[in-house]
């Protein structure tokens, strides 16, 4: 790092805009919303060549997105040697303490969470699962010894925050678990979340698909009613993240879903549609509708209904698993399917985030 | 998977098996921007405490807007069970799979023109052939499909309940006019072969009146079985109370998981007089339900599960009594009872104190006539009788091998077992006796037997 600039004070006019953050942090949010991530690897590189980044905490920003950037176009081992460059976090390289001048009274670390994430995420991406689950629970450890040091220490806002990763990371535990069929542990991190933290609907859905992924078609009505239940009783917790328009249309997700597993195809389709006529971008109404017209025969129908949300809303529906049973289809009603799959290729190349994964079309 | 056969065709089938579909997971990289623009620490500054989360609010809160058309939401954290990467998106079945006994094999059969010319009266049939059997799912022989435009299709779901192990090969054939007039067949061949799901131990023990059946099954798929129902079905006269299951939290044991169960089965016939059935013992059967990805079914009946073999009992001989006290030299009365178990007149009998193979002298004898005469049982009838004996030897003594014989169908049924009894001087030294012998006056004491 260059030695840092002790006339400047760059967090004197603090908040007023992302920029003040860092610098121009606008314009780096502004790339990773549009998927921009090459992109970003070129802003960061010239950044540091051209020496514009003057301070410790700018540094780790740019450090953060460029790890991040990595990691979404799958350059996975490239990721995790930049991670490995600053050797320990905890280092006091990385305190605000460490630099009076530049952050006065200002204490604790100045790492960005994500990079802890990315550290542990990163050897489950790169096959090395156990290596990956131990660093997701330390970090799980690490964040609950934080919640501890700032109750005792009245930092309410610090809590807060602290408490969001704790259930962040649970999150993350339970998706590895899930992915890797472990149902039981999923189950019983689930349920923790959703008996200690607050009452979530989104959460208790997930619940019952899980019940739904192994089976347990009565533990899954009974999670969904409890959901609907929530709707109509008007209740949820107070931090909710869910608008009326996402709650309605959860409820008829999950009554759809029922209606699937009993092959009562047509009341998914109707559950489906209703979602859709309020959120024309419900992309799970609109791909699960899909799959419902293809298993009543309508294979027609079914790559309408895909290839009419690509056309409408390319930036919701770009997604890899809408893309993989559009192209399953394909190869069903096909037999020369590898036209019409390039020429869908050829689209998404032109429209497509970087981080695109475009071997899902299977061309 | 497939193949067909040589020659131009204007028509092919494409095939796609329909099982459920599943939840699409997959952790992403998204992540709160709080974790991104800021040091972990910062809200420990009461001024980034106040100031930051206004900032921080409007930003996402502009980026969430739908009508700004951005790839946001494959970044940013929309909801915090996002980091899940388990939204409800359902895949389609990317790959045929494992198929197993028990289950419904589903799949969507489509069949393209890809020629440039209608083709008419296409006759199309689905079945399946196994080693077995050959078994129809579609045919419209009788209502052929009366045309294929060029680049047109025509589709059908075919299911088939998955009965018999091993390979199994789904044949779809086409008759047709193709657009030469000609009259075309098109067979087209996919195989797959269906392996055991479970395997199933019993074990079975009985204990006085009840029977015990335990049952262990273990899954042998590679995903998990959620043991839907796992019922014992009895045999007629049979009834059964299921004692314990493995808890419904352990349900989801995948490829080698083992479920075990414990049932308390009771005989019981439908009059008074137990009627035991000769040969084999049927219990019954296990009937077994499960579900797997998204509910698919499976069900799976066992074979007979047999008990232990009851032998055929016809004729039963019992002691009732023994006298307490028996005298050396003496003769004293042993009260017997013999019951005829079979629905019809059994008899007249012989009842003797037979020998055994080493010929040993017996201390305990019948005395006069060495073998007792007894007269016809009606059929689930039975006698009392006393059978006079002596006793040579003092001490501990046996009645040995008491052994009853049909006359008219001349045959011996198996002795009694042996009997122990305390012999003793008539009216001697009591007490020296008692002193002497006190465990043998203890056992003749307690000489009341049955059977």
């Amino acid at each position: 790092m260059d030695e840092p600039s002790p006339t400047a004070d760059p967090l004197t006019n603090q908040f007023g805009s992302l920029n003040d953050l860092a610098h121009e942090l606008a314009s780096l949010q502004d790339l990773a919303t549009r998927g921009s991530w090459r992109s970003i690897l070129d802003k960061v590189s010239r950044a540091r060549s051209l020496n514009l980044l003057s301070n410790p905490h700018d540094h780790l920003i740019y450090l953060s997105y460029n790890v991040l950037a990595l990691s979404k176009l799958r350059r996975f081992t490239d990721a995790s040697n930049e991670l490995d460059s600053l050797h320990d976090f905890n280092s006091h390289h990385y305190k605000y303490e460490t630099y009076p001048q530049l952050y006065p009274s200002r204490s604790g670390s100045m790492v960005p969470f994500s990079l802890r994430f990315i550290h542990a995420q990163l050897p489950i991406k790169l096959g090395n699962r156990q290596e990956g689950l131990d660093r997701f629970y330390l970090l799980l450890n690490f964040v609950r010894q934080r919640i501890k040091e700032k109750e005792s220490n009245s930092l309410q806002e610090s809590v807060k925050i602290w408490k969001k990763r704790e259930n962040f990371v649970l999150n993350c535990l339970i998706g590895h678990h899930l992915g890797a069929k472990e149902f039981n542990v999923c189950l019983d991190l689930i349920k923790d979340l959703i008996n200690h933290d607050y009452l979530d609907p989104v959460l208790i859905s997930k619940l019952g698909y899980i019940q739904m992924q192994i089976g347990d078609l009565e533990g899954a009505k009974g999670s969904f009613n409890r959901v609907e239940t929530m709707l109509n009783e008007g209740k949820d917790d107070g931090s909710s993240f869910l608008g009326e328009v996402e709650f309605r249309n959860l409820v008829n997700r999950n009554k759809a879903l029922v209606y699937l597993v009993g092959k009562d195809y047509v009341s998914a389709v109707r559950e489906y549609e209703e979602c859709i006529e309020r959120d024309h971008a419900d992309i799970v109404a609109i791909n699960n509708k899909a799959l419902c017209l293809m298993y009543s025969r309508d294979l027609s129908d079914s790559i309408k209904v895909l290839e009419n949300a690509l056309e409408r809303v390319p930036t919701v529906a770009l997604n890899e698993t809408l893309v993989i049973n559009l192209c399953s289809m394909y190869e069903l009603a096909y037999v020369n399917h590898s036209e019409i799959k390039r020429t869908l290729s050829n689209w998404i190349a032109r429209v497509a985030p970087d981080d695109f994964d475009a071997s899902c079309t299977r061309v | 998977m497939s193949t067909t056969q040589q020659g131009t065709h204007s028509l092919a089938f494409r095939v796609m098996r329909l099982c459920k579909p599943s939840f699409h997971v997959e952790p992403p990289f998204r992540i709160d921007p709080t974790d991104l623009f800021v040091g972990e620490d910062i809200f420990d500054d009461p001024l980034a405490a106040s100031n930051l989360p206004p900032l921080l609010s409007s930003h996402v809160s502009k980026s969430t807007d739908s009508s700004d058309l951005t790839y946001g939401d494959r970044f940013l954290l929309h909801h915090p069970s996002d980091a899940m990467g388990f939204s409800g998106l359902l895949v389609l079945p990317q790959s045929f799979g494992a198929i197993y006994l028990g289950e419904t094999f589903c799949s969507y059969i489509s069949i393209n023109n890809s020629s440039n010319f209608e083709v008419r009266d296409v006759i199309i049939k689905a079945e399946i052939q196994t080693e077995r059997q050959r078994i129809l799912l579609l045919d419209t022989s009788k209502s052929p499909v009366e045309s294929i435009r060029a680049g047109g299709r025509y589709d059908f779901i075919v299911e088939h309940d998955v009965k018999e192990l091993g390979a199994h090969t789904l044949v779809c054939t086409a008759l047709y006019y193709d657009g030469d007039g000609d009259r075309k067949y098109l067979p087209q061949f996919f195989k797959f072969v269906v392996a055991n799901p479970l395997s199933v131990r019993t074990k079975v023990r009985t204990v006085k009146e009840t029977t015990y059946l335990e049952a262990c099954i273990e899954n042998h798929t590679k995903s998990n079985l959620y043991m839907d129902q796992v019922e014992f079905d009895p045999a007629p006269h049979w009834s059964a109370i299921v004692l314990k299951v493995d808890s419904a939290d352990d349900s989801t044991g995948s490829g080698g998981g083992i479920y075990n169960y414990l049932y308390q089965l009771k005989f019981s016939s439908p009059g008074s007089a137990q009627v035991k059935v000769e040969g084999t013992n049927i219990l019954g059967k296990l009937q077994i339900t499960w579900r797997t990805n998204l509910g698919e079914p499976g069900r799976l009946q066992t074979q007979q599960i047999l008990g232990t073999p009851i032998t055929r009992k016809e004729i039963e001989l019992q002691i009732l009594e023994i006298p307490s006290r028996i005298n050396l030299d003496r003769p004293f009365l042993v009260h017997l009872n013999l019951t005829n178990h079979t629905d019809r007149k059994l008899g007249p009998f012989e009842v003797c104190l037979s020998q055994n193979s080493a010929h040993e002298e017996k201390t305990v004898m019948i005395n006069g006539l060495q073998t007792m005469a007894l007269s016809q049982v009606e059929a689930f009838g039975s006698t009392d009788f006393h059978l006079n004996l002596i006793a040579t030897k003092l001490g501990v003594q046996r009645i040995s091998r008491i052994t009853v014989s049909d006359k008219r169908e001349k045959k011996s049924y198996d002795p009694l077992p042996d009997v122990e009894v305390g012999i003793i001087f008539a009216g001697f030294n009591i007490q020296y006796m008692f002193s002497c012998h006190l465990k043998l006056v203890n056992i003749s004491s307690h000489m009341y037997i049955n059977g």
